[in-house]
């Protein structure tokens, strides 16, 4: 059987794609994807710690039970997964190097927190100087702070660490890592925990991408305001057992987070018909483009149901195909930002 | 933070009913008599719309907010009649009380937009962000059992990658600075 040009081509880059990393940085969690023979690994972290009491006791305990901790001069953070726990456990808030998708700025531990989450994460690079693209915000629309400071600091962070990073905006690698069958044409949202973004992308060329700073992390503080509950209460709540197309016998919370759902995916789709609005020279896209769907806060069940549901009624102006659940929402980011480096890596 | 479609449906059918019910907008905007219940005491709460006996109206800093600001979906025409028949009111209520100061209505109360300096069309200034910034490892100060614990590994098969990235550079030139920068949008579009 005699092979298409583009499986050669295929061919020729097998041993060479190998190099490269995609880092999603997010609100929630840090997680970087790398190839390793035919398989993708994601390597991740939750992005969320819990001060507990420091004395040598607590951290035996800690060690004993392989619980992740990080101490700080006479502090001592428990990290990850079991921040939430503990949080949950003592009534308590955790507390987050990053907020609305940028490094925090009233978190006084974010710097370092996120260095060594993110060096945990991402590891030491094959060779000095090999790519890594990581994900970064739009800008917000609906929020005065510009997201460079952030850019910055990541890169130059990854740099220290011997890589050559490059930025990659967060709905783009969405769009990367899905949309390929459909030339990467198309939008990609991301429902993060602290920020949606969103891109539409006309043949991998970004056409608009922004954010909006209110996601989940907004939901879980609405409702924890609108049923007097800590957030992190209704967050766990959020990820283990919301049904969002139950229509009938839900609890107190559940009704709150059905209420903010439908108010967050109905101002994230009016954000983007107020940019297509906008947007000048848009190109003419003939056939109807598909929406991938993302992030955390896309994971409750029932989710891609109510943002068709509610896009039926509020409609885009340009016609719409699918919308679907990227295939691994979590690893979607992290994933797009993998094929770029790998892109890149393959040209040297 | 600006109007969803549905608020703005709620503030148009405000205006154009003077006063109403929240069945009433209910059965003109759509949705539940709950979730219309709590978008009006959204509302109420950013000052757009007040609530007496009974009734939501728009409430006056709602309008002047409203009508400086290009929300879209919000029926500018109805407003600015809106805001004009409580301008008169106000008027009205006035004269009576303080008799002899003459005050005059403005029929266009449309509030000027402040522009400040605009750029010209075409001619957007261009700041370059490629610079190299120094960043110091804070993080070495710090102690962890991350490395010890181990990190959560996920793997999935790679499949379609390679040509997805085959794909990505025929149709992309990667390099440069990365994908993040609006410099690369709205130039490099192709026609289907």
């Amino acid at each position: 059987m005699t092979k298409t040009k583009d499986e050669k081509g295929i061919e020729n880059l097998k041993g060479q794609i190998r190099k490269g990393k995609g880092v999603d940085i997010g609100t929630m969690f840090v997680k970087c994807a790398y190839k390793e023979g035919d398989e993708i690994v994601f390597r991740s972290q939750r992005n969320a710690f819990f001060e507990v009491e420091h004395t040598d006791f607590t951290k035996k305990i800690l060690d004993n039970s392989k619980v992740k901790y990080i101490i700080k001069e006479d502090k001592l953070y428990v990290v990850g997964d079991e921040a939430l726990q503990f949080a949950n456990m003592f009534n308590k808030e955790t507390r987050r190097p990053l907020s609305r998708g940028v490094i925090s700025p009233s978190e006084k531990e974010a710097l370092p927190m996120i260095e060594l989450l993110i060096k945990s994460v991402v590891g030491e690079p094959t060779y000095k100087g090999e790519i890594v693209y990581f994900s970064v915000p739009g800008e917000p629309l609906d929020a005065e702070f510009n997201v460079l400071y952030h850019i910055k600091m990541v890169e130059g962070f990854l740099k220290t660490l011997g890589y050559t990073p490059k930025p990659i905006n967060e709905g783009h690698a969405i769009i990367l890592s899905e949309l390929a069958e459909e030339d990467f044409t198309g939008i990609g949202l991301s429902f993060g925990g602290g920020m949606v973004n969103v891109c539409l992308s006309f043949m991998s060329v970004p056409i608009f991408k922004f954010s909006v700073a209110k996601s989940g992390d907004w939901i879980d503080q609405q409702v924890a305001m609108a049923v007097d509950e800590t957030a992190s209460r209704v967050s766990a709540i959020k990820e283990s057992s919301l049904d969002l197309s139950k229509e009938g016998d839900l609890s107190k919370i559940e009704s709150a987070l059905s209420i903010y759902y439908n108010h967050l995916i109905e101002y994230v789709i009016e954000n983007i018909k107020q940019e297509f609005a906008k947007a000048r020279r848009l190109p003419r896209i003939a056939n109807p483009i598909s929406i991938i769907l993302s992030g955390g806060t896309s994971l409750p069940k029932g989710f891609s149901g109510r943002f068709k549901q509610i896009l039926d009624r509020l409609k885009l102006p340009i016609p719409v195909g699918s919308v679907r659940m990227a295939s691994q929402p979590l690893r979607s980011v992290a994933k797009g930002a993998l094929i770029a480096a790998s892109a890149d890596e393959s040209k040297k | 933070m600006g109007l969803t479609g549905t608020e703005a449906d709620i503030i148009n059918c405000v205006a154009r009913l003077r006063m109403a019910k929240k069945d009433q907008i209910r059965r003109q905007v759509g949705f539940s008599l709950e979730y219309i219940g709590f978008l009006c005491r959204d509302l109420i709460r950013r000052c757009y719309l007040v609530f007496s006996e009974g009734h939501y109206f728009l409430a006056k800093d709602g309008i002047k907010a409203l009508l400086a600001e290009e929300t879209p979906k919000i029926d500018r025409k109805l407003l600015k009649e809106v805001a004009e028949e409580v301008a008169r009111q106000i008027s009205g209520e006035l004269k009576r009380t303080v008799k002899g100061i003459k005050i005059t209505v403005p029929m266009n109360i449309g509030i000027k937009k402040e522009t400040g300096f605009e750029t010209p069309p075409g001619e957007r200034i261009k700041i370059n962000t490629d610079f190299d910034f120094p960043i110091e490892d804070e993080s070495l100060v710090l102690e962890s059992n991350i490395d010890k614990i181990g990190i959560k590994i996920e793997k999935e098969k790679s499949d379609d990658m390679d040509k997805t990235v085959r794909l990505f550079k025929k149709m992309h030139k990667p390099g440069g600075n990365g994908l993040a920068s609006d410099s690369q949008s709205h130039k490099k579009g192709r026609k289907r």
